[in-house]
């Protein structure tokens, strides 16, 4: 029996020969094998049951949006890297390989289906994401049994207790570029916190003769960030702007590094660049004991 | 050596008020990061701010003083009773060489209670949306009116439970033994992104009013308790306090239109028979 505690189910991703242990606060896996009955004429029960279709699986887990990494030129953590990558990929014929991921001990080749992340003011920001596991030629798409794995100290200097530098905070996390800003009469809201979230979908492409796929196509990918704010634009337009771009920066706690003449250094956030977005909804809601609180949705899709 | 600090060396200031009569101050805050982050494979122990920080401060006064009627820009007469409106304030505590000082204070709860026997006591709760601490603070404004330098001192005027007037019908033939009067004042703060400060503190809405009495009863009556709708009672309370021995009014509070919400009875071998009612009401800013 493997008994496995919390403190020993670490969640990694490895990109190529890059690899992060996400600082993951709840972590699901499904594994399924499709399974059919079959009926015919002159049978009273089933001839059995067979299988309908290839083995898949999934994971998903949220995570402390970590800021700590440095990913092919990206900074952030290994899966805004990813992200980025994938719904930018114009370039390649659009086939695409999955990561390696291993949660306590099961490990897998996994396509990023969906990623998201919320700040808010005063809060520690929180991101998700999900993979597909389709498995690939004779790969299955899990292998391992469950086991314990250490985690890793993310920037190892010996001290116990530490204030966490390398986490996207809304304290530090300037949105002032997502703020409606009206004229005549003037007015520029503040925002409240930001909630993104991206799509993408795949097609794996299963041939006879093989269980699991040949290779896998991405296809489209589709985003949308709602911004919580204090300005109504009842402006909404119906085509839009064309080729608006905004990047979505998020950063965390700065660090005191003593013996500097500038001790506080404030790091990079992470980036997530939208491209040709579109408003599409604006919304404003009340409630007992607060203020009327706004809502603007971008979407974009590659 | 070890020493210590004593009434006499404690002093607060609010807005460049001495506040006098002073019985109890607690000023506190916690650190909003006192919880490590926790994650699948923790393996060291990390800290992030998780919710705005805020810090609290209790402040028990006797109501032995009180400011020029009018003056400094306040209506009342009690330096704290003028911060239940939408007016922040700031102050320093002083104890022994040290000071603490604190910025955009709150007044959320506001208490005057007198039983028999007793000078007229206030106390109140703030919440602090600025700084608390020692130090320097950016937003501390050094300038005249904050400056503990050129502080007010409020006059001597001592209220007593024996000079002050209470209009409730009720205590022609039934003794008042006390009364409190409890004014909650809520505040909204709003937060954006980037900032640890509120960009503004919304004055929340309504008020709430509660006034208890009790009594040493002769031939009050109860009412029925499912008096609504025949019986409900609806009452104005006006209680004046003044200085203490004389005519000369201090403070006074009046509120309409209020409801009579609870009635306790008491009795027990070795003290009269006591009433203790409740009455509330809401009032919109």
């Amino acid at each position: 029996m493997a008994t496995v505690f919390y403190d020993k189910a670490v969640v990694e991703v490895r990109l190529g020969d890059q690899k992060e242990q996400l600082l993951a606060s709840d972590c699901s896996l499904n594994y399924t094998a499709s399974q059919q009955p079959l009926y015919a004429i002159g049978t009273k029960g089933s001839l059995g049951q067979f299988p309908s279709a290839a083995r898949a699986g999934d994971v998903s887990f949220s995570f402390l949006t970590s800021i700590t990494g440095n990913f092919f030129g990206y900074k952030g953590n290994i899966i805004n890297t990813l992200a980025s990558g994938i719904k930018n990929n114009v370039t390649n014929g659009s086939e695409t390989s999955g990561v390696e991921i291993k949660f306590a001990g099961v490990s897998g080749s996994g396509f990023l289906t969906s990623y998201g992340l919320g700040v808010a003011a005063n809060s520690v920001s929180s991101s998700n994401a999900s993979f597909s596991f389709f498995g690939s030629g004779d790969q299955l798409p899990f292998s391992g049994r469950l086991a314990p794995a250490d985690g890793v100290v993310i920037d190892s200097d010996g001290v116990e207790g530490k204030l966490a530098t390398g986490i996207a905070h809304g304290r530090y996390t300037d949105l002032d570029n997502f703020a409606t800003v009206l004229t005549d009469p003037a007015d520029t809201a503040n925002v409240f916190g930001a909630e993104y979230s991206l799509s993408l979908n795949y097609n794996p492409i299963y041939k006879v003769g093989q269980e699991f796929p040949a290779t896998c196509l991405y296809t489209n990918a589709q985003e949308s960030v709602t911004i919580t704010e204090d300005v109504f634009n009842s402006g909404l337009p119906f085509e839009g702007l064309g080729n608006q771009q905004l990047t979505l920066t998020v950063s965390g706690l700065p660090a005191i590094i003593p013996g500097l003449v500038t001790p506080v250094i404030h790091y990079p956030g992470m980036e997530i660049g939208i491209s040709g977005y579109k408003i599409v909804s604006t919304s404003m809601s009340a409630g007992l004991d607060d203020i009327v609180r706004t809502q603007k949705t971008l979407t974009a899709a590659y | 050596m070890l020493g210590r600090i004593r009434r006499e060396a404690e002093k607060i200031t609010i807005n460049g008020s001495g506040i006098q009569g002073a019985q109890s101050i607690s000023a506190q805050y916690d650190s909003v990061g006192g919880s490590p982050l926790r994650n699948l494979g923790i393996n060291e122990i990390q800290y992030a701010p998780e919710g705005p920080q805020t810090a609290t401060l209790q402040l028990d006064t006797l109501l032995t003083h009180t400011l020029s009627s009018g003056g400094y820009g306040y209506t009342s007469v009690d330096t704290m009773q003028n911060f239940t409106g939408d007016v922040p304030f700031s102050g320093i505590i002083d104890y022994g060489t040290e000071n603490l000082y604190f910025t955009q204070a709150y007044l959320e709860t506001y208490s005057v209670s007198c039983s028999i026997g007793e000078i007229p006591q206030s106390s109140t709760t703030s919440v602090i949306f600025g700084d608390l601490g020692t130090g320097l603070f950016d937003s501390w404004n050094t300038g005249t009116f904050l400056d503990p330098i050129s502080e007010t001192v409020p006059d001597l005027n001592v209220t007593s439970y024996n000079s002050m007037d209470v209009n409730l019908d009720e205590f022609s033939t039934n003794r008042m033994t006390s009364f409190s009067v409890d004014i909650a004042t809520p505040r909204v703060p709003i937060y954006v992104t980037n900032n640890d400060k509120p960009t503004k503190v919304v004055p929340g809405t309504p008020i709430e009013v509660n006034v208890n009495f009790s009594l040493d009863i002769d031939d009050y009556k109860i009412k029925n308790m499912r008096f609504v709708p025949e019986q409900t009672v609806f009452k104005d309370t006006t209680i004046t306090l003044k200085k203490n021995n004389s005519d000369v009014e201090l403070l006074r509070y009046s509120f309409n239109n209020m409801l009579l919400t609870s009635e306790s009875f008491q009795a027990e071998v070795d003290s009269n028979a006591g009433i203790n009612f409740n009455l509330r009401s809401f009032i919109l800013r």
